[in-house]
């Protein structure tokens, strides 16, 4: 038996192939949009996920310290220390600056938390050199990609700190790259003002500046204790308000990228509507440059069912290889975006199942007109 | 003479008919548009005879063909294939497409071979779709190429092929579905006066040889002779010209 569609196109294998590859780069498209999205998702859990805390303690009535601002009195970590099923409580702080080297300028989250605590801020896993912080001052552990090496100096605020650490994966909820340094540092840079300020405060009568603050306390719990009890307790206890691990995830899942990450599934989706209609342009084109043949065939007497099962085979072909093309293109540059890019089999799975329905769809037009050519086209006079 | 003798005799006749054309009329448009093109033609064609329909440009050979070739539906009139009336003011045959790849073979001014398969799998695409086996096929197709002189082009693409080969090819996939009638839109041409001729001896010879009916369109007299009638259309009827004395062999 003679396959119309195979035979078709080894004849024009250059151009099946190049349409191929163009469709698939269109496909490679989606298939990064998607893991944007799953990257920004990734992202947001990240850091949550990575600091080993049961319980986060903020300002009481915010969603801090990622949704909204918080600060607390750092001493709140030993009342909270003393609760029942409480471990350990330790106080933490985050803040958003902007650094610039010679690679050029960047965001940066600064996490401030004690190097001598309990409680492991940095997933060990992620050092790929160097060490976490060990001492209270002048220290710092940065992200890979700012750059930076170990031993390096980098200037914050008034003083310089030292490379001791760098970290890979590790960015902030927004996808910042993050740097650590001690509590005790984090909070001058954050909560010490400047001379000149402290003098203009002084004349409006405000008193001093008070660095003994933190955006929240992270507290690990014992074994057997059920979170939410707990935070209810600590509630109760202190007039703060007390997220759960898995509280706190759905609230930046919720709360702070929720907008973004539509934003992105709305264009995803608009670039698969786009991707179909494209196809069905191409199989109809095709079609189209296929016409004196279909209706020579028609005439000759081959059955409608032939040439439908042609026209459906390329379709269903230049969907698979525009499949293949478009993952291998999106793995070869997922790696440049300068934010995470979470590729999923189950991801490209779903978009493969989309595209061959799709194309089943986009074959329709060509169908359409197959069923529409009339055989006597075949012929002049 | 018996009655069973007329009787035979009949039949015979009968059953040596391929193509009967009746009072056939074909009209385009409507209202003050309409336009008749056919207007009662009638004529009869007996199995293995080679005819040649002539008339001017526009006077209708290809809706007439067409319309024998069950693609084009008549207005009135009825139609006779090979003793099966496929159209009687109405179409009679359920699936045209089918009776096309079974009874008819279709040759055209260009040889409109399908440029991605290669000669043999032009040749080969009618009998496949009629569902006979590869073992019956192939060494058809290959005797059928050999016959027309194309043999050796086998694995050739048509692009690969002179006018004239290319041609050889269409006749062989006219022929390949063993039709009892052939229906040629000016096979001729595309190609000079000495493949023109080369090309009705062949469809002359595969007319008496293979007792193939087969009514060519032309606007070429020369090749009249190599008829056996000529149907030409006049006052949009159409005349029949027996020519058993001029015949050349």
């Amino acid at each position: 038996m003679i396959n119309l569609a195979f035979k078709d196109i080894k004849h024009s294998f250059t151009k099946f192939i190049i349409t191929a590859i163009s469709v698939g780069i269109l496909l490679g498209i989606v298939i990064i949009m998607i893991g944007v999205y799953r990257g920004m998702i990734f992202d947001a859990k990240e850091l949550v996920k990575d600091i080993k805390a049961d319980l986060w303690v903020v300002q009481q009535d915010t969603l801090g310290p990622f949704a909204q601002t918080s600060k607390v009195h750092e001493d709140l970590k030993d009342r909270i220390s003393y609760q029942d099923g409480v471990k350990y409580a330790e106080g933490i702080t985050f803040q958003n600056i902007q650094m610039q080297n010679s690679y050029g300028a960047f965001k940066v989250m600064l996490v401030g938390y004690d190097p001598l605590g309990k409680i492991k801020v940095i997933n060990p896993n992620k050092i790929i050199a160097g060490r976490a912080l060990k001492n209270e001052h002048y220290e710092i552990v940065v992200s890979q990609k700012t750059h930076y090496k170990l031993g390096e100096k980098i200037k914050l605020g008034r003083d310089y700190y030292t490379v001791v650490g760098i970290t890979k994966n590790t960015v902030s909820n927004g996808g910042d790259y993050l740097m650590f340094v001690s509590l005790k540092d984090a909070q001058i840079l954050q909560f010490t003002y400047t001379n000149e300020r402290i003098r203009s405060d002084e004349a409006r009568g405000i008193k001093g500046d008070n660095p003994h603050l933190v955006n929240a306390v992270i507290a690990k719990l014992k074994d057997g204790y059920n979170p939410k009890i707990v935070a209810k307790n600590i509630e109760d206890a202190t007039h703060k308000t007390v997220f759960t691990k898995g509280e706190q995830i759905k609230l930046l899942l919720q709360r702070v990228i929720k907008k973004s990450s539509k934003q992105i599934g709305m264009f995803t989706a608009i670039l698969i509507i786009v991707s179909i209609v494209i196809i069905a342009l191409i199989i109809y084109t095709m079609t189209l440059e296929k016409i004196k043949e279909i209706s020579i065939l028609k005439l000759i007497g081959i059955s409608n069912l032939k040439i439908i099962k042609m026209i459906m085979q390329e379709t269903l072909i230049l969907g698979i290889l525009a499949f293949i093309s478009g993952n291998i293109f999106a793995r070869l540059i997922a790696g440049k975006f300068p934010k995470r890019v979470v590729l999923e089999l189950g991801d490209a799975w779903a978009l493969f199942a989309v595209i061959i329905v799709a194309s089943i769809f986009a074959s329709v037009f060509g169908v359409y007109k197959v069923l529409k050519t009339d055989p006597s086209e075949a012929i002049g006079g | 003479m018996s009655d069973e003798f007329l009787m035979k005799n009949g039949e015979k006749q009968m059953n040596n008919i391929a193509i009967k054309v009746e009072n056939l009329v074909k009209k385009f448009g409507k209202g003050e548009n309409e336009v008749t093109v056919i207007n009662g033609a009638d004529f009869t064609l007996k199995k293995g005879e080679f005819a040649a329909l002539v008339a001017p440009s526009g006077a209708g050979k290809t809706t007439l063909l067409m319309m024998i070739g069950c693609v084009l539906e008549p207005t009135s009139g009825r139609i006779e294939i090979g003793g099966e009336v496929v159209y009687d003011n109405k179409w009679t045959v359920k699936d045209d497409r089918a009776l096309r790849r079974k009874k008819l073979g279709f040759i055209f001014q260009a040889h409109y071979l399908i440029p991605f398969l290669n000669v043999e799998e032009n040749v080969s695409l009618l009998p496949y779709e009629n569902g006979e086996p590869e073992k019956v096929v192939k060494p058809r197709v290959k005797g059928l190429l050999d016959y027309l002189g194309v043999g050796d082009k086998l694995k050739n693409m048509p692009s690969e092929l002179s006018g004239g080969q290319n041609q050889r090819v269409a006749i062989a996939r006219a022929l390949a579905n063993n039709p009892s009638i052939i229906l040629a839109d000016e096979p001729t041409a595309a190609l000079d006066t000495k493949r023109s001729v080369d090309v009705v001896k062949l469809l002359r010879k595969i007319a008496k040889e293979k007792e193939v009916t087969i009514i060519m369109v032309t606007h070429d007299d020369r090749l009249l002779p190599y008829c056996d009638k000529v149907l030409t259309i006049v006052d949009k009827k159409v005349e029949v010209k027996e020519q058993l004395e001029g015949v050349i062999i």
